[in-house]
């Protein structure tokens, strides 16, 4: 496994934490096996590998949405058992990659209700939260709307509110950008980049370099265990590991090797507008 | 508005019937239900008609929207008035051609029965189109919540109505997708003569029931990780409340009854 990224830092105060787990339908041929990491609290952490290498049933064991073969898992604190099931659920939200399947109820009022009856809270608390967490995904003039009549972004703001506004400390994006167009996917990033300043811990499973390079550090999985934890630049920065993980690096990174390839010499840059402000001096010398 | 998105869905206005408790609305479709079926006569169902326009006008909804929720019965309606106009042989005989005549019963009887489905369907959406399906199905639970006693579940008979009705709409449009993507292989349903439609509908069924029962287990993943458990307490935002608004509601459905029955 290629460097661990800040491990003692993260066990401090890790809010996830596995130890050995391993999960599969065939005992010789485990899907996952000896995964142990851990997680420090406001973290965003993404997920990264090939497709079937395991990410989206790593994130299924947090919850126990899916039972893991072996090791140990803590979340919070709790040992992940048949008793704490429910106080660790919710704690982890969850936004799956299809819009369309994770939209239980049939208005957007009674989808972000769904979470909150089932915690038991009183008319006040939800009207409060229903109100909070829709202005704060821009959603408060869908209330009354239909899935169908809801673009994909909106779909996706949709589940993020029913989401957010249970109150969960962690939470997990599986694949949630990858049925969005270009516009919804920079809105997703954007609630991302908000969240993340909220203190949430945050798990994404992604295949988009830009949402990598957002995040504080990547988690790479292939064949069924964790090949590589390291920071997003590190990443990008390995041709071998993004090869591995079908990955390619930004845009600006790949503008700025091949200006070095011709001879014009350029950092890595942080982003477009940085790469436009390292070439701007060549345009004025001609 | 696509007439997908018609079923189960509500139309918001604000009107007093909108305002009405679920479980009112419910018990005057029941009782407007057993009216249909007592109305015999002409004024009867010349009664029904006012009063029913009237409702249906009175929750400000357009008209077309409650015409457009009986359209896809139509070839069903002309289907029964047909039957009827050929197999009723009662009263004089208005025209005669060759050995059929049409008589004055059969006309009377398929008329009857093609108004009472028309009422029936135009109606009974009003119950969908003023109450969301979260009241509805919060009211339904509550006018089933004596038979808990008998061992029903009305909790989980409401949750699976629910997300039967929210679920419809997608997979019908997921049959479109398959069924143009067959049709853009060559496979075209519509060209295709009965006998081969048969046989291209089990091609079609296949993939619209895997995807149905992929969409099923991500919703269940959906709603675990949302902290759903099966029989596990619940609070709920909307209260169901019944006010004089809802006893005069059903009333209105009595005096109707009563009124339809003397006629």
């Amino acid at each position: 496994m290629k460097e661990l990224y800040n491990t003692n830092e993260a066990a401090d105060e890790a809010v996830i934490s596995l130890e050995g787990v391993a999960f599969g339908y065939d005992p010789e041929h485990p899907i996952l096996h000896d995964i142990t990491l851990s997680v420090a609290r406001g973290q965003w952490v993404s997920i990264v590998g090939p497709n079937g290498c395991g990410k989206s049933t790593l994130v299924k064991l947090l919850n126990a949405l899916l039972p893991k073969s072996a090791g140990e898992i803590i979340i919070s604190g709790q040992r992940l058992e048949e008793d704490t099931i429910g106080s660790i659920r919710e704690g982890i939200g969850m936004v799956f990659q299809n819009p369309d399947n994770q939209f239980i109820g049939a208005t957007v009022e009674e989808d972000i209700l769904f979470g909150l009856e089932g915690q038991c809270l009183t008319y006040e608390e939800m009207d409060v939260r229903l109100k909070q967490y829709t202005e704060k995904l821009g959603i408060s003039g869908l209330l009354s709307k239909h899935p169908g009549e809801l673009s994909g972004g909106q779909k996706q703001r949709v589940a993020i509110a029913s989401i957010l506004a249970m109150k969960p400390g962690i939470v997990i994006f599986d694949e949630a950008s990858s049925m969005l167009d270009e516009g919804s996917r920079n809105e997703l990033l954007h609630i991302l980049q908000g969240l993340r300043n909220e203190g949430y811990t945050i798990l994404m499973i992604t295949h988009d370099a830009d949402e990598i390079l957002a995040s504080d550090r990547v988690l790479v999985l292939h064949g069924g265990s964790v090949a590589a934890d390291l920071k997003p630049e590190e990443l990008f920065l390995d041709q071998e590991l993004l090869a591995k993980c079908h990955l390619r690096e930004p845009y600006p990174w790949q503008l700025a090797r091949e200006l070095r390839r011709l001879g014009i010499e350029t950092d890595v840059p942080a982003s477009e507008k940085e790469l436009i402000e390292t070439l701007w001096p060549y345009n004025y010398s001609k | 508005m696509n007439e997908r998105l018609l079923l189960g869905r509500s139309i918001e206005t604000g009107s007093w019937v909108h305002k009405l408790d679920a479980r009112s609305k419910i018990t005057g479709m029941l009782l407007y239900l057993a009216i249909i079926l007592i109305s015999h006569s002409w004024a009867a169902m010349g009664l029904l008609a006012v009063f029913s326009v009237t409702v249906m006008l009175s929750t400000r909804i357009p008209l077309k929207y409650f015409i457009k929720s009986a359209k896809p019965l139509r070839f069903l309606m002309l289907f029964i008035f047909i039957v009827q106009i050929l197999s009723v042989k009662e009263g004089e005989a208005w025209l005669t051609f060759g050995s059929f005549s049409l008589y004055e019963g059969g006309l009377r009887l398929g008329a009857f029965s093609v108004i009472r489905m028309l009422f029936l369907v135009t109606f009974t959406s009003l119950l969908t189109f003023t109450t969301t399906p979260g009241k509805l199905n919060q009211g339904l639970e509550g006018m089933l919540s004596p038979f808990k006693r008998l061992g029903l579940k009305p909790d989980r008979l409401t949750m699976m109505i629910g997300l039967a009705l929210r679920f419809i709409p997608t997979i019908l449009d997921e049959s479109q997708i398959i069924l143009k993507a067959q049709a853009s292989r060559g496979a075209d349903l519509k060209e295709l003569p009965l006998k081969e439609k048969g046989r291209m509908l089990v091609s079609l069924l296949v993939p619209v029931i895997t995807s149905a029962f992929r969409r099923a287990q991500d919703l269940v993943y959906s709603m675990e990780a949302r902290g759903f458990r099966m029989d596990a307490p619940r609070t709920r935002y909307h209260r169901l409340r019944w006010g004089t608004a809802d006893t005069l509601f059903v009333i209105m459905f009595i005096i109707m009854g009563v009124a339809v029955a003397v006629l």
